[in-house]
């Protein structure tokens, strides 16, 4: 058999470059260019293109590639025929302390690098920048907008850029020449080369700054080994970095087929399919996007891969279902953090696709409750909103736990503890346990933790109501949901604080203290059910004989004082499937009548 | 002469170098590693440890944390200064100063074998003999004694550790069947040559990781 290749992040990214078909050549970066100034061969300015693309609600400035762009920090530093408008015109919207100072850098810089140039488009661009006079920005044809924005130059009657003449490109190459001549040997790619001393900045990762992080850096003392300087505490050549640093800043493109539209917690998550052939790797990223995050708006689509993913749990490779997939194709999967100037890996993942394939089909059937909380399985960031977050907000995940969470469902190892934890705490806040979210997520982590531990013996959780599970917490979730049912029955829906808003948590917790409360208050609510719909309290009361009949040994008087957390869920989980089974038999038209649940099932069904 | 021990713990975390700033772990202990370990329980000058294979026993799952930590290093310059001046004032670092708040990603539930023999370097002495060395290391281990806790990677994930006897079955393992190519890993530092860094292609069988001699010329730097 041949060797799994399990490269570090480093490695596979540049195995990515290494198969882009459109890849930036060494020395160039794509950048986010606003407008063009043409100028003439007096290096007079003739008109201002606007680079933006206007096809979405917003302009959004232009990718484009140029000399790649000067890792800036706190000192003055101007990129090569580019750049933003406080080094080029010596204008910005800010309170431009520098700008004067920046613009000269930027113009001293070009008087040497293009001292002796024959070059007709560069000998204009002296031009431009002796004759700038910074009030000319105020006339036409600039405009304010322009304002700090970056500022690419283009030769009038010339279809290129002025960064793109030939002359140009071997100048930016002879800039970017170092006089560091030592080589080292590269541990991303074993090859002895040049070493790179900085990493290049890695733009695009939300909550990062935006001029880029570094995902290798060594900016202070702490993180130096043995006296090394920078770049030399992990010897990577020049060329792995700046290709490592191209791949990476291309699969976070925003809005991007590698980019998981949303983050996770705080990671930004990218990924990628390593295929010979670029349209199946294609195929391959969108299928992972598609399974990760079911589309909303595409329900046809949403189910097809749903029945994908049944098949793979069955244990058909994917490559089978979808011939538009290279059979054993590798993925990477990952997670960055922003750390202000510094990216961390949250997680990452390096598989073949069948593997991930399995994994989700494993935490989709995990998660099965049956009557379904949702249409379409739902994705990883709408889960933990509705499970973890105060208020359901995205911003309100926990960022570790979410990302505990997918590295969970990725390497298919057991959930975090704490999401169950996290889960009954919002239960006890007053979430409502009705809806099944909570009780399909506490289900699953409650199964993959028996699965881990090899404790088949305890059994599986049912998915829908099983009446003879002996779990205690189980019951009492049960019971809890019948007296509910009871109260409903005798005081109308309208109830203000319905015993599950005061009393879930505590039920779960501390059942002894509480069901005496319950069983009481519930004595008075049958009383009352029984004068207005006989039948009905009949039926709820054959139920309650029922479970009391398995509370064993059976009696109020001995519930448990407290319960441990998994118990507290399996009393969730207990108190969900209750809730939506339609009891009464045949007669449950009685139910039906009276179903106070109607309202709930049309909300969760959307 | 050949030994084996037994390492496990709660959490490791085998920094890659190059993400050491936000520190990632190797899947996997690099030798580096496993001989601080058994350096831990015995070393001498007269002796020097080489790793030869590293058993994987539990399967490969990660974590990751946040902590705060220090940008800052002691200065072994000042502290250089202080000890001649015979002073103390200055050398002390506050930790509010220099406060880094760091992620690291870590391995977390580990266990491994660790085979591993040694050679007599030049400063071995007539009294210095294999046999002696081995007997003490074994002695050492077998009774949990160390000169310093052994840790997996980083000192703040200490290591349990025990002896395999000779001829002792080696424990169970979880680790999937397969081969697998972890790509480039750190071998050890040169320290005899400026602390260059040596790198190995690391590649595993069916969870076992061969180590190739510190004189390999599979070994890279």
């Amino acid at each position: 058999m041949m060797a799994a290749h399990r490269p570090g992040p480093l490695e596979a990214l540049v195995g990515y470059y290494n198969r882009m078909d459109d890849a930036e050549e060494p020395g160039w970066s794509l950048e986010k260019i606003g407008w063009c100034i043409i100028i003439d061969r007096d290096g007079q300015v003739v008109d201002v293109l606007d680079c933006h693309d206007r096809n979405g609600k917003k302009p959004a400035p232009r990718l484009l590639p140029v000399p790649a762009s000067i890792k800036r920090t706190v000192g003055i530093a101007p990129n090569f025929l580019w750049d933003k408008t406080s080094y080029t015109l010596s204008r910005t919207a800010g309170t431009g302390k520098r700008t004067a100072q920046e613009h000269a850098a930027f113009v001293a810089f070009h008087q040497a690098q293009l001292n002796g140039t024959n070059d007709a488009g560069l000998v204009a661009f002296l031009r431009f920048l002796e004759n700038w006079q910074p009030d000319r920005f105020n006339a036409e044809p600039f405009r304010s907008e322009m304002l700090d924005a970056n500022i690419v130059f283009r030769l009038d009657g010339d279809d290129d850029y002025l960064h793109r003449r030939p002359a140009a490109r071997r100048l930016a190459e002879r800039v970017r020449e170092t006089a560091d001549t030592r080589t080292v040997f590269c541990l991303v790619t074993g090859e002895r080369a040049m070493p790179a001393r900085l990493h290049p900045s890695i733009k695009g990762v939300d909550g990062a700054q935006t001029a880029g992080a570094s995902l290798v850096s060594f900016n202070l003392d702490a993180f130096c080994s043995y006296d090394h300087k920078q770049g030399d505490n992990a010897p990577t050549s020049e060329g792995a970095a700046f290709r490592y640093g191209a791949a990476l800043n291309r699969l976070l493109t925003r809005n991007g087929p590698n980019r998981v539209r949303r983050p996770v917690g705080d990671a930004t998550v990218v990924f990628w399919a390593e295929a010979d052939d670029p349209q199946a790797a294609r195929n391959a990223d969108d299928w992972f996007q598609e399974a990760l995050h079911p589309s909303v708006a595409d329900a046809g689509a949403a189910r097809a891969i749903g029945d994908e993913l049944d098949a793979v749990a069955r244990g058909l490779p994917l490559s089978q279902l979808r011939p538009d997939i290279q059979p054993g194709t590798r993925f990477h999967v990952l997670g960055l953090s922003p750390n202000a100037a510094r990216l961390s890996v949250r997680f990452w993942q390096s598989d073949s696709l069948d593997a991930f394939a399995r994994r989700l089909a494993a935490h989709y059937d995990d998660m099965r409750m049956e009557p379904s909380p949702w249409a379409r399985p739902p994705d990883v960031n709408l889960l933990l909103a509705k499970t973890v977050a105060l208020q359901e907000k995205f911003e309100n995940i926990p960022p570790l736990l979410a990302g505990e969470v997918l590295r969970a469902i990725l390497a298919g190892s057991p959930y975090p503890r704490s999401w169950l934890a996290a889960t009954l705490m919002r239960l006890r806040a007053g979430d409502d346990p009705a809806t099944g979210w909570h009780a399909a997520v506490l289900r699953a982590v409650l199964r993959r933790a028996r699965r881990g531990a090899n404790r088949s013996d305890k059994g599986d959780i049912p998915v829908s109501l099983d009446r003879d599970y002996p779990n205690i917490g189980y019951q009492l979730g049960r019971l809890f949901a019948v007296y509910e049912l009871a109260q409903r029955a005798a005081l109308g829906p309208g109830v203000k604080a319905s015993m599950r808003d005061r009393y879930f948590g505590a039920a779960s917790a501390t059942p002894a203290g509480i069901f005496a409360v319950i069983i009481r208050n519930g004595q008075n609510h049958l009383a009352n059910v029984r004068k207005k719909k006989p039948g009905w309290a009949a039926v709820i009361e054959k139920e309650l004989e029922e479970i009391f009949g398995r509370i064993i040994p059976a009696g109020p008087l001995s519930l448990p004082r407290s319960l441990p957390l998994e118990h507290q869920a399996e009393f969730a989980i207990g108190y969900y499937h209750q809730r939506r089974e339609r009891i009464g038999g045949p007669a449950g038209a009685v139910a039906d009548q009276d179903a106070p649940d109607a309202a709930d099932t049309a909300e969760t069904e959307e | 002469m050949g030994v084996r021990l037994h390492v496990w713990g709660e959490r490791a975390c085998f920094t890659r170098p190059e993400l050491k700033s936000e520190r990632v772990s190797y899947d996997v202990p690099p030798p580096s590693a496993a001989r601080g370990i058994l350096e831990a329980i015995h070393w001498k000058p007269a002796i020097r440890w080489h790793i030869d294979r590293i058993h994987v026993l539990k399967p490969i799952r990660f974590q990751s944390l946040r902590r705060n930590e220090v940008g800052a290093k002691a200065s072994a310059a000042l502290a250089a200064r202080g000890m001649a001046a015979g002073r103390t004032d200055g050398l002390g670092l506050n930790v509010d100063d220099h406060r880094q708040q760091r992620a690291a990603t870590i391995l977390i539930d580990v266990a491994y074998v660790i085979e591993a023999h040694f050679t007599m370097t030049e400063k071995a002495g007539s009294g210095d003999t294999p046999a002696k060395h081995i007997s003490m290391f074994n002695r050492r281990a077998a009774q949990g004694q160390c000169f310093h806790r052994p840790c997996l990677g980083t000192r703040e994930f200490p290591a349990e550790f025990a002896l395999l006897p000779e001829g002792a079955p080696l424990p169970a393992s979880d680790h999937p069947a397969g081969s697998v190519d972890l790509g480039w890993m750190l071998h050890d530092i040169d320290f005899a040559d400026g602390c260059t860094a040596r790198f190995f292609r690391a590649k595993m069988e069916d969870g076992v990781l061969t180590v190739p001699a510190a004189d390999s010329p599979d070994l890279a730097a």
